[in-house]
């Protein structure tokens, strides 16, 4: 538990790394308005190639950007049957009578209990998935023997297909943008770089170094607190309180005995470390130097020049 | 019966690439009865580790140590009861604060009792006797136990451990955070224990004295192998104790400054106050 990966950050060379985070959080959010300016499938493809072989260059490895996008492809997966299942636009690509009968439930019921089995081999999950769904599809579709419940037609619309691949494009290069956002930058860079790119905010009173402070302070200390629950985990487990076991009436008891002292401990640390910063000197919104303040330099000016082109070619693309 | 450990060794993972190696190829063999055990080594040595492997809150990344009669490997077995390997070896962490929670003494103390299944009536008995043991009075039992001073907070750690008569007691750096007398008072109780029950003791500490003192037995960890396993009359005899961060009792250091200084014909092998005190009075009346 010594050190805890906080977000995705992943060491490494090459130019993503050097960049000013100043110029990443600009230049991501520079990036995502350009992506949804673009309006057809080819044009994304070419972002995408793009973006692929930025990547390239940077010398970040893909798989591992595939890997940070894990969570998130529930959503893309929901997102594309979405749009298939309710964009009712352009000609009918295809036209299904959907029976719910007593052989389809059946058929269904078997499936499930297979899916269920096979679920051991978690390589093949998602293949899985997406076989069963099929089989529920075509269960459906085929099946339509013994007492009927009920029927209803299910269709799906050219432009439904189009949208939702486009939909999914779109989502997958924002996404691959804020990953190479956070593989690259550490949190308490990012912080500082936000703290830069809000200092104009202090007009209407919006104090950014504050903000950062208590931002980098809690990204500190969280692996710090992770560390005293297994801690505490351990030693209450070692009273018999395993959290791993038990039924859900001790798990409560469980919880509390694990809450507790970590709020005591949580509230003695942070006395402890406002005394330690009082007795550095530390006087809330006094102007602080830094050890290492951030620089633009060459990487950044030759990224802004491809962010301000990216962003121009899609307006006139949009405009065209 | 007892705990054996074989070739054990336990990682701490860093990231996906890298491990911290915290304990290395460990074989030892712990009896169920009338052992005092001291553990000893460095800071980082892998002492706690060592602890956590005894009463199965770590399981061994490789080898395997069979605490009484469960065999625990890498893997989580469905039919050891983990919880129940906990009532027979009783771990006392160094620090109180990760253990106090409830809002009496009292309730904190029933706290591993309750959850090893003892009747409420029974347990509440328990945390009268058990109070008194670790040499508090019973007044203790309603207060709040973060209202206690640190070296009450440590009593109390302890006797909730004590409350639930484990078969053999590990205690990781008990005497840490008491004034001397209250050192003695602890060291007096785990002895009284032993006499009484004969469980077998196990303690990490830094305290050299103590070790001297007591320790049937001393296993020194270095860099996290497993470096000596014997007595402290034969350890303390060794000469390289130093290479290893360790420092000698205070009584041969003193005895043998003396026996250096003045060229005293001097056994500087003493192991308390008493004893070393006898042993100058001997000599300078030669």
């Amino acid at each position: 538990m010594k050190n805890i990966v906080l977000g995705q950050y992943l060491p490494g060379q090459g130019f993503f790394y050097r960049m000013d985070p100043r110029t990443k959080i600009i230049g991501v959010i520079a990036l995502m308005v350009a992506i949804f300016l673009l309006e057809t499938i080819p044009q994304l493809l070419i972002a995408l190639a793009i973006g692929v072989v930025c990547m390239l260059l940077g010398r970040l490895s893909i798989k591992r950007i595939a890997k940070g996008m894990r969570p998130l492809f529930i959503l893309l997966i929901f997102t594309f049957f979405f749009q298939i299942l309710f964009n009712k636009e352009g000609s009918i690509l295809l036209q299904e009578t959907l029976t719910i009968s007593l052989a389809s439930i059946g058929a269904i019921i078997a499936l499930t209990i297979l899916w269920r089995l096979l679920a051991k081999l978690r390589r093949f999950r998602f293949l899985l998935l997406l076989g069963y769904l099929a089989g529920v599809y075509f269960s459906l579709a085929y099946l339509a023997y013994g007492y009927t419940f009920a029927s209803f037609v299910f269709t799906v619309y050219e432009r439904g297909v189009e949208m939702s691949v486009f939909v999914v494009i779109r989502l997958l290069v924002i996404i691959t943008l804020s990953t190479i956002l956070t593989l690259t930058t550490k949190p308490t860079d990012l912080t500082q770089g936000l703290e830069s790119l809000m200092r104009p905010l202090k007009v209407i009173g919006i104090r950014s170094d504050e903000f950062a402070l208590i931002i980098s302070i809690s990204l500190r200390y969280i692996p710090t607190i992770l560390d005293e629950a297994n801690k505490i985990m351990a030693a209450q487990a070692s009273r018999g309180a395993d959290f791993l076991q038990g039924r859900l009436k001790d798990k409560i008891r469980q919880i509390i005995s694990l809450l507790v002292p970590m709020f005591i401990i949580a509230f003695k640390r942070s006395e402890d470390l406002a005394d330690a910063m009082e007795t550095r000197n530390f006087i809330p919104g006094m102007k602080r130097t830094r050890i290492s303040e951030l620089a633009f330099g060459k990487t950044d000016i030759l990224a802004t020049l491809f962010i301000v082109s990216s962003l121009a070619a899609s307006i006139v693309l949009r405009v065209l | 019966m007892g705990i054996h450990f074989r070739e054990v060794s336990f990682h701490y993972p860093q990231n996906q690439l890298t491990f911290y190696q915290a304990i290395a190829d460990i074989t030892l063999q712990i009896a169920k009865q009338d052992e005092f055990i001291c553990l000893i080594g460095r800071t980082g040595s892998g002492k706690s580790t060592l602890a956590q492997h005894m009463n199965a809150l770590l399981l061994p990344t490789e080898g395997s140590v069979e605490i009484f009669g469960s065999l625990i490997t890498n893997k989580r077995d469905k039919k050891i009861n983990y919880n129940l390997l906990r009532k027979h070896v009783g771990l006392v962490f160094q620090f109180p604060e990760y253990q106090l929670f409830e809002e009496t003494v009292e309730k904190d103390i029933m706290f591993g009792p309750l959850n090893f299944h003892v009747p409420p009536e029974q347990a509440k008995q328990i945390a009268s006797e058990t109070i008194k043991l670790v040499g508090l009075d019973e007044t203790y039992l309603k207060r709040n136990p973060f209202n206690l001073s640190g070296g009450e907070k440590k009593r109390v750690s302890i006797a909730g451990i004590l409350a639930f008569d484990p078969d053999i007691l590990v205690l990781d750096e008990p005497t840490s955070g008491l004034d001397p007398q209250g050192k003695i008072q602890m060291m007096e109780l785990f002895k009284a224990i032993q006499a009484k029950t004969g469980k077998s003791i196990i303690i990490i500490t830094h305290d050299m004295d103590l070790v001297y003192e007591h320790a049937s037995r001393v296993i020194v960890l270095h860099d996290g192998s497993l470096i000596y396993d014997e007595s402290p009359e034969v350890l303390f005899r060794r000469g390289d104790l130093e290479q290893f961060h360790l420092q000698y009792p205070n009584t041969i250091k003193v005895l043998s400054a003396l026996r250096d200084r003045f060229g005293l014909d001097l056994d500087i092998y003493q192991k308390n106050l008493p004893d070393a005190l006898l042993a100058i009075k001997k000599a300078v009346a030669r």
